[in-house]
């Protein structure tokens, strides 16, 4: 091995170089980008690839990209809710008992389907509150259908701007009940969509 | 390369491709959290939860503290929004009360082990023979990173771990650029000669 002996912060190559640049360099992954003097000097090419091999723990820390656990973040989160945001329920019968889904899911669903639709730029949901009753099953301010639940949801969301609000409503409505109506059994029969801002 | 002059790639983990675009999109839904919206703070806490957690994580070394750290930033943080002027970005603020969290709960643990390091008293990585499993790299730079002392730790961190901009890690541990800069340079020649030791 040519290389540089002890990795110190400004130890100097046989060519002159300081090593601390060389360092930078590899730790920003530009290892491989060698200016026209590293490109003919062995010096400096065999103190990068020594670098580059020691800093391998490092780049694998990087790459290791864990999650928050979903649990902890709900959890947490339950409590700035409050108690009361857990207690709504749509409900669906059949002949051997009943679905419930909770408001939450249709709620999350609701706007994840809304940041899919192209000019949106971001969206929130929430059941529609009008009459709405809390601590029951009954969801929503709307008729229950007779072998399924309703419900009404209200998206409200900035959108990108220069575009037709009103036909990006209407897209949005769309996609917004088929979504519900498919994933919960749930009958959509109001989506009101709430233009906050354009940027 | 970030937007100010950051030091390394993201890897990705970015809540949006387009940082204009995602500080805007925080600046909208931090406006609805404060009017009340707990939805749109559920929104805001989706988007960066998992960078909450990985600087918890990667400061305290510890997947305990990094679940406390998490929890506790969730909670507070709806209310201590009412605290946040919006004169820097949303995610210099968040970091930098991740970054304070997780110092904190480090300083207690360690108080209770008395295991606190100092700049001239380094902890050595795990001995080569004890890392042969899958994933020996992987822990002797967790171990190695661990062992920095606070002041090189948190700018390690934050840029060549998280991929932050230089400008954005000094903002986030208020100190100048050009300090924050030595302290992450102290700290890659640390872990180099480390990593020497380590693979000999």
């Amino acid at each position: 091995m040519t290389g540089p002996e002890p990795v110190v912060p400004d130890t100097r190559l046989a060519c002159g170089r300081s090593t601390a640049p060389l360092v930078e360099q590899v730790a920003e992954g530009r290892g491989g980008d060698l200016d026209a003097h590293q490109r003919t000097c062995p010096y400096c090419r065999a103190a990068l690839a020594e670098f580059d091999r020691l800093w391998a723990p490092v780049r694998a820390v990087a790459a290791d990209r864990p999650q928050a656990p979903g649990s902890l973040v709900e959890a947490a989160l339950r409590r700035v809710r409050g108690a009361g945001g857990e207690t709504e329920y749509g409900r669906i019968d059949s002949p051997l008992g009943h679905t419930r889904v909770a408001a939450r899911v249709v709620v999350a669903l609701a706007r994840h389907l809304a940041t899919q639709v192209p000019g949106v730029e971001v969206a929130l949901g929430r059941l529609a509150a009008d009459g709405h009753e809390s601590g029951g099953e009954v969801v929503p301010d709307v008729e229950a259908g007779v072998t399924g639940g309703s419900t009404a949801v209200q998206i409200t969301l900035a959108a990108a701007y220069g575009q037709d609000l009103q036909a990006l409503g209407e897209r949005i409505r769309a996609v917004v009940a088929r979504g519900v109506r498919e994933v919960t059994g749930l009958e959509p029969v109001d989506v009101t969509v709430h233009v906050d801002d354009v940027w | 390369m970030t937007s100010d002059g950051g030091a390394v790639p993201d890897g990705g983990t970015a809540p949006d491709d387009r940082p204009d675009r995602a500080a805007r999109i925080d600046r909208w839904l931090v406006g609805k959290a404060r009017e009340g919206d707990v939805t749109a703070y559920e929104e805001l806490i989706r988007r960066h939860r998992d960078r909450i957690y990985r600087i918890a994580l990667r400061i305290t070394g510890d997947a305990t503290d990094a679940d406390d750290v998490t929890q506790e930033v969730v909670i507070q943080l709806w209310t201590a929004l009412s605290g946040f002027v919006g004169s820097s970005a949303f995610t210099t603020w968040l970091y930098r009360v991740v970054v304070n969290r997780s110092l904190g709960h480090q300083r207690r643990s360690r108080r209770w082990s008395g295991e606190e390091p100092a700049d001239t008293d380094l902890p050595p990585v795990a001995a080569p023979e004890r890392s042969v499993l899958a994933g020996a790299e992987l822990r002797a730079g967790l171990e190695a990173i661990a062992g920095l002392p606070e002041s090189q730790r948190v700018p390690f961190v934050l840029c060549q771990i998280e991929g932050l901009g230089y400008a954005q890690a000094a903002a986030i541990t208020k100190v100048p650029e050009a300090t924050l800069r030595g302290r992450l340079a102290r700290a890659r020649a640390t872990l180099l000669a480390e990593m020497r030791s380590w693979m000999s």
